[in-house]
């Protein structure tokens, strides 16, 4: 696992921009820029110690991908409720 | 020697098939606020045309009236640029004619209050060949791909004006 490309950050930047509706105050767009490398730099550094936290059966048999859909629906329903 | 104004309003934008920001009317505490939204990411426009009524010489002042819908800090970066044509003497076809180089600006947020209004100004010196009672096109942009343009969320343009001297 690497992290996503310098293409791939910017993307996501505009979609982030795009999407929210809240006052970003004080913050620049390269201030954001550099939140997605750090979201992103955390996601790839820490994608051991995810795994880690999965049960013995789930670490064994689930795919990557598997895993990271589940981190993405976590992520996504918290957010949807309010448990941010 | 007097100075020539022309003002225009967001309702009077013309667009292209992309690119378009987007138009707005705001229904503020006491009145309405009418606006173009300039996304931050990409490059969009928006058109006006005129008559360069009475222009005698000189550059083009370009003078943008706009507010950022969520930031209090960053830059936004206009551009101007414009295309005339003289009636009866230009051949040029008008579907087809272009726009001069874009001449541009760095206006700062001035920061305290997120919506206050700034006015930011660009000097139009790439003028076509502009002539008195030319026929012009003006279009206005933020080059928010732009590396210098860093607030984040829309630029509303609220209203422009151009001037320039009558001699």
């Amino acid at each position: 696992m690497t992290v996503l490309s310098d293409e791939n950050r910017a993307i996501i930047r505009s979609e982030w921009m795009r999407d929210d509706t809240g006052e970003w105050g004080a913050v620049t767009k390269p201030d954001l820029r550099a939140a997605v490398n750090a979201a992103d730099d955390w996601v790839n550094g820490n994608a051991a110690s995810f795994n880690g936290a999965l049960p013995a059966l789930a670490q064994s048999e689930l795919t990557a991908s598997q895993k990271a859909q589940l981190l993405v629906h976590v992520v996504h329903k918290r957010f949807i409720v309010g448990e941010v | 020697m007097a100075t020539v104004y022309q003002e225009f309003s967001p309702g009077e934008a013309e667009f292209d098939s992309a690119n378009i920001p987007q138009i707005l009317s705001i229904k503020g505490t006491n009145y309405p606020v009418p606006g173009l939204a300039f996304d931050a990411d990409g490059d969009e426009e928006a058109y006006f045309n005129f008559m360069a009524s009475e222009y005698g010489s000189g550059n083009l002042t370009l003078e943008l009236e706009w507010y950022a819908d969520t930031a209090t800090s960053g830059v936004v970066r206009w551009g101007g640029s414009i295309a005339a044509i003289t009636p009866n003497t230009d051949s040029q076809d008008i579907e087809t004619d272009a726009l001069d180089t874009e001449n541009t600006a760095d206006d700062t947020h001035l920061g305290t209050v997120g919506q206050r209004v700034h006015k930011a100004s660009v000097t139009i010196s790439n003028l076509d060949s502009l002539a008195a009672d030319d026929r012009v096109t003006l279009r206005i942009r933020r080059e928010g791909s732009h590396g210098n343009d860093t607030m984040a969320g829309d630029a509303i343009l609220t209203r422009a004006r151009v001037s320039y001297s009558d001699s």
